[in-house]
């Protein structure tokens, strides 16, 4: 059984979430990320231990912003779980190699996970549909069925489920983008008005090389968007954002202004989308749902930096009630003065220092 | 340095081969001798080469100035022109394994055998990293067999191949005419595509570059890849204590501070052989050695994704030791060393950061190495005494290429065989010729 301060929280959090429209509140999100932080402290140990040495306790952290932040690397050493192992619902790992573990999300609940993605996902990527309209949804990943251990398939499962029409259908499997297949979905998808493209923007290489390859290009119909996730480690071919966006345009016919990417990662309960099709003719940036926020630090002092200046993100995600919700990652972005921010990618082929195997490149040999 | 179209460096290719044929016509003592006075300018510290190194090549690659001369002064320390003879001797002379062809007859062995090596008409370099030492050897293997170069500088040393060039020219024009170095983004298609027309390519870079290279060059084509790789470090039970713990620590320490931990010889694990857990002992020793070697040699600026990534694992070990019954960190100013509680490798962001592992025996030590025999490079070793002659073999069984005493972990000689390869022999066209 959920204990009754996180149950409680959850209540507050999943009405948060299903608010239309959503709203930015900080008191409610200070009051939140303290008392969970005060649960979190309690019932996991690992973390406990890791915030009393450094002496941060419910008596002394008085804002969200002084809540000891977990470093992504190490859901690849400890269960951070604040529940016995015996109740683990659902457990989604990183990828892995071997030399590398794995990163674990453990999860006693998908109700908050879910709560958490379906509005994010509606609101970066279909927010001028009607809600509950269904569209082909083509995905670029595999299945829940043949990746249970992916969040990213979860995710495209569970609103496919929600979003998916006639049409629908996976497109990745056995690891190998089904291009044949892919494409004749897609040549029907031209008769549609509305069409959502999604998956691992690796994948999106793939078809469009496909298309290059057979000098193809489509002109999918108007209300067609593209949702692209994930980066370009370990590939042999790395694309920057904006080139990536270029060659869906010339390729599939889908402008720049409706292609979102989505940054997320498996340690966390929420997603970010860009800007551009919930704010067009903005700047494009990724918006943070109302129960996160995003800091950038200065990566050798923690200290945070101001709007506008680089840092390594520091993410406080208050779906991550199961597990710890401040995560440092080695991601480096900019804020925005609106808690908006933008990710900076490796530059595309940026070469490494040195020769020597890094702990990165590790994680990606053999994968 | 003007950054060439496409067609550019295929013109620059076309010339280089004229340039090739030429240096082939002379003989081969002739390039040795005046590639071995080359080398000899880079080992004076006082020479115009090394002064323009020094001076620019902190802002380029990141390393500190210090870190820079000595980690040249100790690479370059047994890198003579001797040296380069003793290697061309080794590997192609008479008595070696093959003959280098010089247009004329091959001289046959009583055996009524000989092994000719030829040159390629041009060899295309793809020089990586910021690590001044493995450019030299790169650039002038293949003008020792007579190809001449191409070569493309990395973005994080752009100084040493045109430092290299100038020399060359100046010691020998016509074996410096052999010799271009040229500069584009990676990006660049057309430009790369030229590249790696050469009829033999060497690349250095990490797995995903020698995946997109070997995808890049045909089946006719010679590829010589030089992936990212990494070492080891070893400690004997003679070295646990006492004053040759204090000696192994500080030549650790060097090995580790050396290119700031980043090059392929850098230690990134250190394991104590003997151990059910890591000395606290062991730990302060290598932590003062550590302190004490960034006051020598400071650490240099490892740029923002870099120190991201440093943060997090420093983080992820913080909450481990905290957690976690065995595991201890000591983060000192530019070093990090974590205590881990077992043998199992676990990978490092480098920037001196160093793991200890306890581990029972040298059965246990090849177990834990195993899993890294793809990428294992050196291992260093100190203390194992007699075990070392024992060790070596294992290990190189394992994929170890070079089995060197800590503190010279950094100074390979010129004719190691990196990567399990010769230095000369892949860069060339074999042939047996039997009477």
């Amino acid at each position: 059984m959920i204990p009754p301060a996180r149950a409680e929280l959850e209540r507050e959090l999943l009405a948060w979430m299903r608010e239309e429209p959503e709203r930015h509140d900080e008191a409610r999100f200070e009051r939140l990320a303290l008392a969970l932080f005060a649960f979190q402290l309690e019932q996991n140990e690992a973390y406990g231990r890791f915030c009393a040495a450094r002496g941060k306790t419910p008596a002394t952290v008085r804002s969200w912003r002084e809540i000891p932040a977990v470093p992504t690397g190490a859901f690849k050493e400890l269960p951070l779980r604040c529940f016995p192992a015996e109740r683990t619902v659902k457990t989604f790992r990183t990828s892995g190699t071997a030399l590398a573990r794995r990163g674990e999300l453990h999860l006693d609940t998908l109700a908050l996970y879910e709560a958490s993605l379906v509005p994010s996902f509606e609101a970066g990527v279909l927010p001028d549909f009607v809600a509950g309209e269904r569209l082909p949804c083509l995905v670029l990943a595999p299945s829940p069925e043949e990746a249970p251990d992916s969040s990213l398939s979860h995710m495209f499962g569970v609103m496919l489920g929600r979003r998916g029409g006639a049409g629908s259908g996976w497109f990745v499997r056995g690891g190998r983008l089904e291009v044949d297949a892919l494409l004749a979905a897609l040549e029907r998808a031209q008769a549609s008005t509305k069409l959502l493209l999604c998956g691992t923007a690796f994948a999106f290489v793939h078809l469009l090389e496909a298309l290059e390859r057979r000098g193809s290009r489509l002109a999918l119909p108007p209300g067609a968007r593209v949702m692209e996730t994930g980066g370009f480690k370990g590939r042999s071919r790395a694309l920057a954002r904006e080139d990536l966006r270029a060659w869906i345009g010339e390729r599939l016919g889908v402008p720049a202004e409706r292609v979102v990417n989505q940054y997320g990662m498996t340690e966390l309960g929420s997603q970010f989308y860009d800007s551009v099709l919930r704010e067009p003719g903005a700047r494009r940036r990724k918006l943070a749902p109302p129960w996160t926020r995003v800091v950038a630090v200065d990566p050798e002092t923690g200290r945070p930096r101001a709007p506008g200046q680089a840092g390594a993100l520091n993410v406080v995600d208050l779906a991550n009630t199961g597990s710890v919700l401040a995560i440092a990652t080695a991601d480096l972005g900019v804020l925005e003065p609106d808690g908006g921010f933008e990710v900076l990618g490796r530059e595309a082929g940026a070469e490494a220092r040195g020769c020597s195997l890094a702990a990165d490149e590790m994680l990606r040999a053999h994968a | 340095m003007r950054t060439p179209s496409g067609a550019e460096v295929l013109g620059i290719l076309a010339e280089l081969r004229g340039a090739g044929a030429e240096l082939r016509r002379r003989p081969r003592t002739e390039r040795v001798e005046a590639l071995g006075r080359v080398l000899e300018r880079f080992r004076d510290p006082r020479s115009e080469e090394r002064r323009e190194l020094e001076a620019r090549l902190p802002e380029a690659s990141g390393f500190a100035p210090e870190t820079i001369r000595a980690g040249l002064d100790l690479a370059l320390e047994r890198w003579t022109a001797r040296a380069l003879f003793e290697l061309v001797e080794d590997e192609l002379a008479c008595g070696g394994r093959a003959r280098l062809t010089g247009g004329g007859r091959a001289r046959l062995t009583d055996g009524g055998r000989a092994r000719l090596a030829c040159a390629f008409p041009a060899t295309s370099v793809l020089l990586g990293g910021a690590v001044p030492t493995p450019t030299l050897v790169a650039l002038l293997a293949p003008l020792v067999l007579g190809s001449a170069v191409l070569a493309r500088a990395s973005s994080h040393d752009p100084v040493t191949a045109p430092v290299f060039a100038r020399a060359l020219a100046a010691e020998h024009p016509e074996l410096g005419a052999a010799l271009r170095v040229v500069s584009f983004p990676s990006g660049d298609a057309d430009a790369m595509a030229a590249l790696l027309s050469a009829e033999c390519v060497v690349a250095y870079g990490s797995d995903e570059t020698m995946e997109a290279v070997a995808s890049r060059t045909g089946p006719a084509q010679r590829l010589v890849r030089h992936g990212h790789r990494l070492s080891v470090a070893v400690l004997g039970e003679g070295a646990l204590s006492g004053p040759e713990l204090e000696r192994a620590a500080d030549a650790l320490a060097l090995d580790v501070a050396l290119w700031d931990q980043s090059g392929c010889l850098s230690p990134v694990a250190l394991y104590l052989l003997g151990t059910e857990r890591v000395p606290a002992a062991v730990l302060e020793r290598l932590a003062a050695a550590l302190e004490r070697i960034g006051e020598r040699l400071p650490a240099g600026r490892p740029g923002a994704h870099a120190a991201a990534e440093l943060a997090v694992e420093r983080g992820t070990a913080e909450l481990r030791a905290a957690a976690e019954p065995g595991v201890a960190l000591v983060a000192g100013a530019g070093f990090t060393l974590v205590a881990e509680p077992d043998a199992r490798f676990r990978g490092s962001p480098l920037q001196r950061f160093l793991r200890v592992h306890p581990v029972a025996g040298v059965d246990a030590l090849l177990a834990a190495l195993a899993p890294l025999a793809p990428h294992l490079a050196a291992v260093g070793i100190a203390g194992a005494g007699g075990r070392t002659g024992n060790l070596a073999p294992a290990l190189a069984a394992l994929g170890a290429s070079r089995i060197c005493p800590l503190g010279h972990m950094q100074a390979p000689p010129l004719a190691w065989c990196h990567d399990q390869q010769g230095v000369l022999l892949p860069l060339a066209r074999l042939a047996d010729v039997e009477a």
